[in-house]
């Protein structure tokens, strides 16, 4: 296997770099929602040295991947929880605010490998511990 | 986007902050807000606060761990500068948890055709482009620090032999010898006389202005001052002091109707006396004021011989009499001094000052009598 794959023809190794270089062009246009200030900080933290900002913005467009993903999976998680039903509003049955919670975000970190569920007494919203039925937005 | 839990008090926030991965205030509640906005392009309406938190914890550990893997590949490969191979190694090495494609054929020869890269690649094509919410400043804001100056820039040489030039010079010798500490008063003379005399005159002019009151309220005959006791004539108490002065007075007429001073026994001319025994005496009194350095004292002018005059009247009360014999001693000598200076009243003045003279023996003569 690696005996074919580091056969490859001078030619597209070109072209890959070529890929690169251009992404890396492209990465200058895009504007991370992470700001390079933020990242240049805990980079240095971590002792990664390099003056050049397009690596700076590539690592907070990988950041910023990586946490659209972890949001993207508790959404569905958020969305995949059996809406509440109201008798009155049975119009407004599956119109519910989207929120994150700490339960979604736990159970989208596990597939990440992180743990970070909370205890079940943890209270971070006036409506925690009650009955299911009386839960409202 | 709003708040989904109220339930955590801003207090909680902060107080759990400190505790977390001590990564500064500022950088964490910039890493909120991207979080926020991040969540909202993804399609969430709210959060809540602990939910949030924890995104932020992870998102700035993803960083830092991505920073150490990139530098352990510089360092393994003997640099200290990390350069895009070494990113791509370490997002590889972050993404294999989850797999991504071609995690397989990682480690090859060519890493730019790796999966990772490609898979941000599509991120970037797709995602839609939302820029931080405000401007952040380059920080940490690094101080400039005050370097302690040499021995060259202080300009002196060290001590010691074995001592460069250059390094940071030695704190000065007052900061760490203790020298003993004691209180000087510095007893200058000079200056005690002079508050003394002030001490003195301002006695004397409380005391004049005193009689003064006395004479107005009694209601006197010979007063110089003519401001105050414009209307109080009365030949009253001091009648008989008047009489008494006659003697010198009269003795000196030769000289004294030049400088027209009032004999203080008729009431006709008084007036006219008086006003220009106030104008003789006027210019030394004022001299006098001034010359006093404490001008708190707005008490309108009196003469100090005429307080002499009184004072042999009531001639039993030795209390005024004695002290006020050296001050009215002084005041007639200071007054020698300033006519010696005024050059044109000279004449009036020195009438005045002897005739007073006269009465101030005569004074001294009057108890015996």
């Amino acid at each position: 296997m690696n005996g074919q794959t580091s056969h490859q023809q001078p030619k597209d190794r070109h072209d890959d770099d070529a890929t690169l270089t251009e992404f890396l062009a492209s990465l200058m246009d895009y504007t991370p929602t992470i700001p390079d200030e933020l990242v240049e900080h805990y980079l240095a933290k971590s002792g990664f040295q390099c003056p050049d900002t397009r690596l700076t913005r590539l690592v907070a467009v990988a950041t910023q991947k990586f946490i659209a993903d972890v949001a993207t999976d508790a959404l569905q998680q958020c969305k995949a929880r059996p809406a509440v039903i109201k008798d009155k509003r049975d119009k407004q049955q599956k119109e519910k605010r989207l929120i994150l919670t700490m339960e979604d975000l736990s159970k989208a970190l596990r597939e990440y490998g992180v743990n970070v569920k909370h205890q079940e007494y943890f209270a971070d919203t006036p409506s925690a511990g009650l009955d299911p039925a009386s839960r409202d937005e | 986007m709003s708040d989904g839990g109220e339930a955590e008090g801003t207090r909680d926030e902060q107080n759990g902050s400190n505790l977390r991965s001590g990564d500064g205030d500022y950088s964490r509640a910039i890493s909120r807000v991207a979080m926020a906005q991040i969540c909202e392009g993804v399609g969430f309406e709210g959060f809540n606060e602990s939910a949030l938190d924890s995104l932020v914890d992870i998102a700035i550990r993803y960083v830092c761990e991505l920073g150490k893997t990139t530098r352990f590949y510089a360092n393994s490969a003997g640099r200290t500068g990390c350069n895009i191979f070494d990113v791509v190694q370490g997002l590889e090495d972050l993404g294999k948890p989850l797999g991504f494609t071609g995690a397989s054929e990682v480690h090859t020869d060519c890493v730019v055709s790796s999966g990772a890269i490609r898979e941000i690649k599509e991120y970037v094509d797709m995602a839609d482009e939302v820029p931080f919410a405000q401007p952040v400043p380059q920080f940490p804001v690094i101080r400039e620090r005050r370097m302690i100056p040499s021995f060259l820039q202080m300009g002196e040489t060290p001590a010691f032999k074995h001592v460069p030039q250059w390094l940071p010079a030695f704190p000065d010798a007052h900061t760490y010898v203790r020298t003993p500490v004691w209180n000087e008063r510095l007893s200058d003379p000079r200056t005690d006389k002079i508050e003394l005399a002030r001490q003195h005159r301002k006695a004397e002019r409380s005391l004049l202005n005193l009689q003064q009151r006395l004479v107005c309220n009694g209601s006197s005959v010979a007063t110089t001052s003519a401001e105050p006791c414009n209307g109080g004539n009365g030949s009253g108490v001091n009648n008989n002091g008047n009489l008494s002065l006659e003697k010198p007075l009269e003795a000196e007429d030769i000289g004294v109707s030049r400088v027209s001073i009032p004999p203080k026994l008729s009431s006709q001319a008084q007036t006219e006396k008086q006003v220009s025994l106030l104008e003789t005496f006027a210019p030394a009194i004022e001299a006098m004021k001034d010359g006093l350095d404490s001008g708190s004292d707005g008490e309108k002018t009196f003469p100090e011989k005429r307080d002499s005059v009184f004072l042999e009247l009531k001639g039993g009360k030795k209390v005024f009499g004695e002290p006020l014999d050296l001050k009215i001693r002084k005041a007639v000598g200071r007054t020698s001094s300033w006519f010696g200076h005024e050059g044109e009243k000279d004449d009036k003045k020195r009438r005045v000052e002897f005739i007073l003279r006269q009465s101030l023996e005569n004074q001294q003569e009057l108890p015996q009598l």
